[in-house]
């Protein structure tokens, strides 16, 4: 009995793998035109979002493998997200890694590689594939985060995110042993059935184990301790990556082995991921209040925004509908597209001032008013200030807060409002010193920023605009990857 | 049947002294040794419970491969080789005792709890499910897209690694 | 009698418990980074033990191609892990990893 492999199905996955393949061969035989990989590499993401528009088209799902392997909307969603915000990275990391000293080929593998890990996470339902998917998405990752091999910084991020990724792995595996004990077998359709039953007090054990794996990867508090030096010491397309692509595929992970696997013994997970989601929204915020440095602000911010996507999941058992299931998605397209941009701007202006701290954006609206426009659209964007797109995200989270109506869902959503209201104060301070601080005297050599990076700011903008005036985009892309359950 | 368990009990109390000793010894270097008897008493293990593959797999990598790279990483960082500095805090050393004590009483209540005294039939077919001809038809039957991935990220891993570690 | 001297799963499970406690506690407490390391890799033996256990008890195969799969991802991460300890040993030549202290704040 052989499989049957639908290669269609596969198309994304098979792409990226050539793409990776030829960008490596490319940058061995042709190494005097460093410009050739970063085209290929870009085009190999741009070709691998042919497949997903052609399946979603075509309307079938498809189930390989005994159901470990599922290409459906769902999936498609997924896909879809991580491959244009791989696209978008690779967009904000052409000046970035062609002017320093870095090894540019190299780079763009292992940026792929980890892609082809989301776009596999996205089908995945089995706890082998999650599993070989998360490790496929983190690795890489661990060598980019060190990439400025010269900078103690970076040495440093790179060694604290490894030795956490590994950690949390190991975490993650002891809860999936004891799972795999109970349930026999590692599909997730198997491990909910097992779930429906009434199974001891271990496999709550196990899931809480397996759940602290992913917290580490999506970075909640207090599991969180490793995030702000690495954005910090990490070279900034790769920041800009982690607390994007690879955070949303932690969100992914969680919410695949959520939605097909846990969701039975929702007492097991529901009160975890409550206090995760509490936690992550107050401690990231009130730390962003004192940060002098955007990017460990926005490092904090992304955590104070991770513990906003766990609000729908904290309450998920208790809604009937798709709503909160939804509300994960459209949160994180929203969030991919204002974090990116507001890394992008960051990266703009940085190649001019050479810093990341916020005084150096002191006065900015005079020295560079589109810049400090955009980075003001993205700020007010983030904090949530209708008609930008982060208006929307909120509003689908607490949508999802009423839809479920408990005790703990009702106060969970006080506790995210008034964090909406602390959000504002750090994000309207950047935009407060941009336009009504005096600018300070730069010294040093302005690199204009390229046509790539402008192009990254542009996209971002015209979806956080759009989106935020027209919000039934997202919402009925929400609704279509959940339709019929 | 009294044969395998004594073979099980001196593996075991040889595997958590070792890791045990992994974890206590000042010199990183017996740390390494240490796991050395750690991970050739897991493939004893393996062997014990009839799965072939994963006892061979686990000699060749962990103890052919990944032992050695430590030794390595142990050379290349000049960590120290006496007795010096490297060691535990003494009000953290009971205090991690005592914690490691807490996981393991609750994991093994729970453990015993929930799957005490589960049989293990051995016999003929347990030995031949161990086998490198199950396991790789299970592999390349259910689990060949994992596999695929898993290829990609070695190469991935070693190109990673080359970048990282090359002197330049 | 038999069961008293028949080897069951629980062996194994506590075993391997034991192990992941103790790697458990080697990581949060040691501050070289290498040891921690050697701590996490205790913790993967335990998790494959359990592994293996299972796959035994309940008769499936999978459980012994999970173990198959982590083997091969802990190689993967000894890899990158030490060529980035090495990395940083060569920029910061002269310390010893003992000096290398991460997880604190």
């Amino acid at each position: 009995m052989n499989p049957v492999i639908d290669y269609h199905a596969l198309a994304p996955e098979i792409v990226l793998s050539v793409t990776i393949i030829l960008c490596l061969l490319v940058d061995l035989f042709i190494p005097d035109r460093p410009r050739l990989v970063p085209q290929l590499a870009s085009l190999g993401v741009l070709a691998a979002i042919i497949p997903v528009l052609t399946l979603a088209v075509s309307g079938t799902d498809v189930s390989m493998f005994g159901g470990a392997f599922v290409v459906d909307n769902y999936a498609l969603a997924f896909d879809g997200l991580f491959l244009v915000v791989a696209y978008i990275t690779l967009l904000v990391s052409f000046d970035e890694i062609a002017d320093g000293d870095y090894y540019g080929g190299e780079y763009y593998v292992l940026l792929l590689t980890s892609v082809l890990g989301m776009v596999m996470m996205a089908s995945s339902r089995d706890l082998v594939s999650i599993f070989i998917a998360l490790e496929t998405i983190s690795i890489p990752t661990f060598v980019l985060a060190g990439w400025r091999k010269h900078d103690t910084k970076s040495n440093e991020a790179a060694i604290k995110y490894f030795l956490i990724g590994v950690l949390s792995s190991a975490v993650m595996l002891y809860g999936m042993s004891l799972i795999f004990g109970f349930a026999n077998g590692t599909k997730l359709s198997v491990i909910s059935e097992y779930s429906a039953g009434s199974p001891p007090a271990l496999f709550a054990v196990a899931i809480f184990l397996t759940i602290v794996g992913f917290a580490f990867k999506v970075s909640a508090v207090p599991f969180h301790f490793w995030a702000p030096d690495t954005y910090e010491g990490a070279p900034l397309p790769v920041t800009a990556f982690l607390s994007v692509a690879s955070k949303a595929a932690g969100f992914v992970a969680l919410l695949t082995i959520i939605r097909f696997g846990f969701f039975n013994s929702s007492d097991s997970w529901q009160p975890l991921i409550w206090v995760l989601a509490a936690a992550s929204m107050t401690f990231g915020n009130l730390a962003a209040l004192r940060q002098t440095n955007i990017v460990r602000m926005l490092a904090y911010s992304s955590i104070a925004q991770g513990g906003f996507i766990l609000v729908p999941l904290a309450v998920a058992g208790d809604v009937s509908g798709p709503s909160a299931w939804e509300a994960v998605l459209v949160y994180l397209m929203i969030y991919a597209a204002m974090n990116l941009g507001a890394f992008a701007v960051v990266m703009a202006v940085s190649r001019r001032t050479h810093s990341t701290e916020i005084s150096s954006f002191a006065g900015l609206g005079r020295v560079d008013s589109v810049n400090a426009v955009m980075l003001s659209l993205f700020m007010f964007s983030l904090a949530g200030i209708p008609p930008l797109a982060g208006w929307f995200a909120k509003f689908v989270i607490f949508r999802a807060v009423f839809d479920a109506g408990t005790t703990a869902a009702v106060v969970l959503g006080v506790i995210a409002a008034l964090n909406a209201v602390v959000a504002f104060f750090y994000y309207s301070n950047v935009v407060r010193r941009m336009w009504f601080d005096e600018a300070p005297e730069v010294v040093s050599s302005p690199r204009p920023a390229s046509v790539a990076l402008t192009l990254a700011i542009g996209i971002t903008v015209v979806v956080v605009v759009v989106v935020g005036v027209y919000p039934e985009v997202f919402a009925r892309l929400g609704q279509l990857a959940f339709a019929s359950g | 049947m009294w044969g395998q368990q004594v073979v099980f009990w001196l593996l075991a109390i040889a595997m958590g002294a070792a890791a045990i000793g992994v974890v206590r010894s000042r010199d990183v270097v017996h740390s390494v040794l240490f796991l050395v008897v750690v991970l050739a008493g897991a493939a004893a293990q393996y062997i014990l419970l009839a799965a072939e593959f994963v006892a061979w797999v686990q000699v060749l990598i962990y103890i052919g491969a990944v032992v050695v790279l430590f030794l390595f990483g142990v050379m290349l960082t000049r960590s120290p080789m006496g007795h010096d500095s490297n060691r535990l805090d003494n009000d953290q050393r009971w205090a991690a005792g005592v914690v490691a004590l807490l996981i393991f009483g609750v994991l093994t209540a729970l453990l015993v709890d929930a799957f005490g005294g589960q049989q293990i039939n051995f016999g003929p077919e347990l030995v031949a499910q161990g086998s490198p001809q199950a396991i790789g038809s299970d592999l390349f039957r259910t689990f060949i897209v994992p596999f695929e991935v898993v290829s990609m990220l070695l190469l991935a891993a070693l190109v990673g690694a080359v970048v990282m570690a090359r002197k330049d | 009698m038999m069961a008293a001297i028949q080897i069951t799963d629980t062996y194994y499970l506590v075993l391997s418990a034991a192990l992941f406690s103790i790697g458990a506690v080697g990581v949060l407490v040691r501050r070289n980074v290498l040891v921690m390391f050697m701590s996490v890799e205790l913790m993967l033996n335990a998790v494959n033990l359990t592994f293996v256990a299972f796959a035994k008890t309940l008769n499936d195969t999978s459980g012994q191609v999970i173990v198959f799969f982590t083997l091969v991802v802990a190689a993967a991460e000894v890899a990158v892990g030490l060529a980035i300890i090495v990395a940083i040993f060569r920029r910061r030549r002269g310390m010893t990893a003992d000096d290398m202290r991460v997880l604190q704040g």
